[in-house]
């Protein structure tokens, strides 16, 4: 019994050890969505083209789409951009932005010179709609099915790579479908 | 002409000395409650949520663009009457468990609740076998 | 050149300290390991200096230094940012260990020379794996050629603080300090020398050790009170508990070794606590540097370091729990100890810390745990769950220390002393809370519970109910003891700064112009102007604050600082220290023109516990040179 009561600590190690390396090699820096199977919440918010016209979450209609949340102030933006526009220039899926605690002036004047690869975008200045999404900062983009549901979200700059590896099945199921 | 600036002067001058006595008696609260449970309960709530972006700070400590959004909804949320439940589950429901500082206590996290309890049980456990293993040897 | 002379003293010592290590295991050879264990600190010492020496000329060829230091610097943070980051602060914790280890070898006066030698061994290994890491993953003396930098990067301004020079050093030195028990521990069980002897021999080690994590945390609970800005003094942060973790277990170490060497028990105890705090210790190192756990502390690496760290943890902890399953070659002889005994009390206290110790951990690594059994959910594990769990093992450690100092050896005669001790616990007790009630105009009921037990554990310090013959016989009995006291008696003191803090302290968030004012806490508080300030690399907003009452008043600054290499932004708080109570502003935004947002409070006693961990240091540190020097 003793020698069972003196392996016990070297076991207990060992099995803490081996907990601790699979940490290691698990690689997780995204805060995943709890949003993931429900739909896009219900929202009023002015478009950013035209202030005076109010959308609401019926008008995200053309599904599958993503809704890429992004701002002029946001670097990593800039860095997707061609790659958002390639999407819609390719007409792979319709992209709706969610400009984020922006200035519309800023917003419009960087569409006017890098392109609009939006569908439209939502102006969403005091950050309510993004708060309701779970959005914690730009770029953000979620996935959104066919039927209106949310199936991921990518925190980060959207690139081919994450595109293939994340987004592309959801669009294969569809195709196979 | 110099009747009317010095018109003009005077008034400026009451209304400045107005405006300051004014001032000293009400500063403006950033966050301004009318009673003390909503301040406190506001308060309480800043430390106890988490900061979705930062490296491990509480609304409370950070500064970060979204830690003062977060703020402002908490607050918007605590002016409303809603309890501190209801506001945490508000959260929870967009954010996630990661948000609160307090683990649940659900399906997964029992045993993280009863760790104690169960490390407890272990150390009795085994003081016991060797103090009984020893006067099984002195007996002997 | 400096750089690499640095860099061939490491080297150096990675040989040297490779041979000590293996001298004693395979080689049996009889190594003069006074001779080899100096020439391997001056070695490591030489890299160090080197290091230091980069950052005093600017040398920004060197990469380490490039990244953490630039030209307008001040120059005591020029010196200090030599442990800024990962590299040199792992070239740091390498020195510490070999300081540790001189140290012993100068003041150990262990006749048995096999002992003496494994612990030599076995410390040098530990030297060696982290000088093999350092070398090769992790080289402070890298240089960026061919084109060198002009300036650098800077420190980063969080830690462009005074305290900053002294919290790192102390925190490492008392984390490397539990290399000696451990070393010492596997001594024992390899070499067959008596408890008696091993364990005195570890016992001025680990309370030193033990008095430098103190410190070692105590000023980093300091520095973070004043520097993030709203008061906060503990955050059970990741890194914060990879601190407190291995200081429980060492404080249970230091009981457990005195059991065995007076009283001959609980052997097995010591032997894997000695194991377990220098786990905890490597642990510590292994959490904050393997980017696994996310903290305001933790330095941003790369998976493949945690693996060697991961790697080093699992070849000493291992191999020590490996040779006290197979290798011992102590009998643990079984010899009785009633429930009314000192023992028994030193069981319960290490009971109650190693449950402690092991929950905190396990909260600490749950939400990683939880992350890979749900698949990607994630949880946060913080302050209300290490409260919850902390609070009955304070009250249940809290009144065994009460009674702790007046048991015996064996058995105790006489229990009279508990009724006694309980009446000056409650006037102790109604004392604080007149005390209280004077200074703050308010008595709050949940405070209470924790005032009673400070007031247990000052009367349990203070010992007036063991007999003495006079007055002179008392002082001398304090003085003897006065190590144990004064730590004993720090604990009490902690005790009541944490329960006052959390009941007495107030705070407002307002907005103030200049001019504008408001009333809090019975004063005046005014703004009375912004003003713009300039640092050697930095730009601020100062914000003149005056504090009044009818009886006097003080000034305070607080400021908004922004760093001109990084435009990093740092808030400045402005305290009013006092011995029970801080008047603590911090600026927040600028809303317009001049109005800013401020955040006032006041913290009651919060001194107090910053108090009682000083004297827990100066305890400890005075027990442990009073053991070394009649080891003679």
């Amino acid at each position: 019994m003793t020698k069972i009561l003196n392996i016990l600590p070297l076991v207990a190690f060992g099995v803490l050890i081996v907990v601790l390396y699979s940490f290691l090699t698990q690689e997780n820096d995204q805060l995943e969505s709890v949003l993931v199977d429900q739909s896009v919440p219900e929202f009023e918010l002015p478009s950013l083209e035209d202030p005076n016209k109010l959308i609401q979450k019926s008008d995200i209609n053309q599904l599958p789409a993503l809704i890429n949340v992004w701002a002029t102030w946001c670097i990593a933006c800039r860095v997707e951009h061609p790659f958002l526009m390639k999407l819609k220039n390719q007409s792979t899926v319709t992209v709706y932005g969610l400009n984020y605690k922006d200035s519309r002036e800023k917003a419009l004047k960087l569409l006017e010179n890098e392109g609009n690869p939006f569908e439209f975008s939502i102006f969403d200045q005091s950050g309510k709609l993004a708060i309701d999404l779970g959005v914690y900062g730009a770029p953000e983009t979620f996935f959104i099915d066919e039927k209106g549901i949310i199936r991921e979200r990518h925190v980060g700059a959207l690139t081919e790579k994450v595109w293939k590896e994340k987004f592309g099945k959801y669009l294969k199921d569809k195709a196979d479908a | 002409m110099l009747k009317k600036s010095l018109f003009v002067l005077v008034i400026g001058l009451s209304f400045s000395s107005f405006s300051a006595e004014l001032v000293q008696a009400e500063s403006q609260e950033v966050y301004p409650f009318e009673d003390t449970l909503h301040e406190e309960r506001f308060a309480s709530l800043l430390t106890e949520l988490r900061c979705p972006k930062c490296q491990g700070s509480s609304l409370a400590g950070s500064n970060a663009p979204i830690a003062k959004d977060l703020k402002k909804e908490v607050y918007r949320l605590v002016k409303l009457g809603k309890t501190e439940e209801e506001v945490k589950n508000y959260l929870i429901d967009r954010y996630g468990n990661f948000i609160v500082y307090k683990p649940p206590f659900q399906s997964g996290t029992y045993i993280l609740w009863l760790a104690p309890l169960l490390f407890f049980l272990i150390t009795i456990v085994v003081i016991a076998i060797n103090r009984s293993s020893f006067s099984r040897e002195s007996d002997s | 050149m400096i750089p690499e002379v640095g860099h061939i003293l490491l080297i150096t010592s990675l040989v040297l300290s490779l041979f000590g290590g293996l001298g004693p295991f395979i080689l049996k050879k009889d190594l003069p390991t006074k001779k080899i264990a100096l020439v391997m600190f001056l070695l490591v010492l030489g890299a160090f200096i080197a290091l230091i020496y980069s950052f005093l000329i600017d040398d920004f060829s060197v990469a380490y230094v490039a990244q953490n230091s630039n030209i307008n610097l001040p120059t005591y943070y020029k010196f200090a940012a030599t442990w800024g980051a990962h590299e040199g602060s792992l070239l740091l914790w390498i020195l510490s260990m070999n300081i540790w280890l001189v140290g012993f070898i100068i003041f150990d006066k262990n006749k048995n020379k096999y002992f003496s030698d494994i612990v030599f061994g076995v410390s040098s290994l530990v030297i060696f794996s982290f000088l093999l890491f350092t070398i090769f993953t992790s080289n402070p003396f890298d240089r960026i050629l061919p084109i060198t930098p002009l300036n650098g990067a800077d420190l980063n301004p969080s830690l462009q603080d005074i305290a900053f020079t002294v919290h790192p050093p102390f925190l490492y030195f008392g984390y490397s300090g539990l290399l000696l028990p451990f070393a010492i521990s596997i001594s024992a069980m390899l070499s067959g020398q008596s408890n008696q002897e091993w364990a005195s021999s570890s016992r001025p080690w680990t309370l030193m050790a033990c008095s430098f994590l103190t410190v070692g945390i105590g000023l980093g609970s300091w520095w973070a009170y004043y520097e993030l800005g709203w008061g906060g003094w503990w955050f059970w942060d990741p890194v914060e508990n990879a601190a407190f973790v291995p200081w429980l277990l060492s404080v249970a170490l230091i009981h457990s070794l005195l059991v065995t060497e007076k009283r001959n028990l609980f052997i097995n105890w010591s032997l894997l606590l000695s194991i377990f705090a220098f786990a905890a210790s490597l642990l510590g190192t292994f959490l904050v540097r393997s980017g696994i756990l996310t903290s305001v502390h933790a330095f941003a690496l790369d998976p493949e370091r945690g693996l060697f760290l991961l790697g080093i943890f699992s070849f000493f902890v291992l191999g020590g729990l490996g040779v006290y399953a197979f290798k011992n070659t102590i009998k643990s002889q079984n010899s009785f100890y009633s429930l009314n005994s000192k023992e028994f009390g030193v069981l319960l206290n290490n009971v109650l810390l190693v449950i402690l110790a092991a929950s905190i951990l396990f909260g600490t690594i749950y939400p990683l745990i939880y992350e890979a059994y749900t698949n990607g959910k994630q949880i946060s594990v913080g302050a209300p769950y290490f409260e919850f769990i902390i609070f009955p093992f304070a009250i249940l450690l809290g009144l065994v220390q009460g009674v702790a100092l007046y048991l015996s050896w064996g058995t105790t005669k006489s229990f009279n002393f508990i009724t006694k001790l309980t009446l000056e616990s409650f006037s102790v007790f109604f004392l604080t809370l007149l005390l209280l009630f004077i200074l703050f105009e308010n008595l709050i009921a949940t405070s209470f519970f924790i005032i009673f037990i400070f007031s247990w554990l000052i009367a349990g310090s203070i010992l007036v109910n063991l007999r003495f013959n006079s007055l002179s016989t008392y002082v001398e009995f304090i003085n003897r003891r006065i190590g144990v006291l004064l730590s004993h008696l720090g604990v009490a003191i902690l005790v009541l700064g944490v329960g006052v803090v959390s009941s007495y302290s107030y705070e407002r968030e307002l907005i103030l112009g200049p001019g504008e004012g408001i009333k809090f806490q019975e004063k005046e508080v005014e703004l009375l102007g912004i003003s713009n300030s300039m640092g050697s690399n930095y730009i601020s907003k100062k914000a003149n604050i005056r504090v009044s009452t009818n009886k006097g008043g003080f000034d305070l600054i607080s400021e908004k600082r922004t760093y001109i290499p990084s435009g990093q932004v740092t808030t400045e708080a402005g305290i009013e220290a006092g011995i029970f109570r801080d008047f603590y502003v911090s600026i927040g935004d600028n809303l317009e023109g001049d109005s800013w947002s401020f955040k006032l409070q006041t913290k009651a006693f919060i001194r107090w516990i910053w108090l009682g961990a000083l004297l827990i240091t100066l305890g400890s540190f005075i027990s442990s040179i009073k053991l070394l020097r009649k080891q003679a």
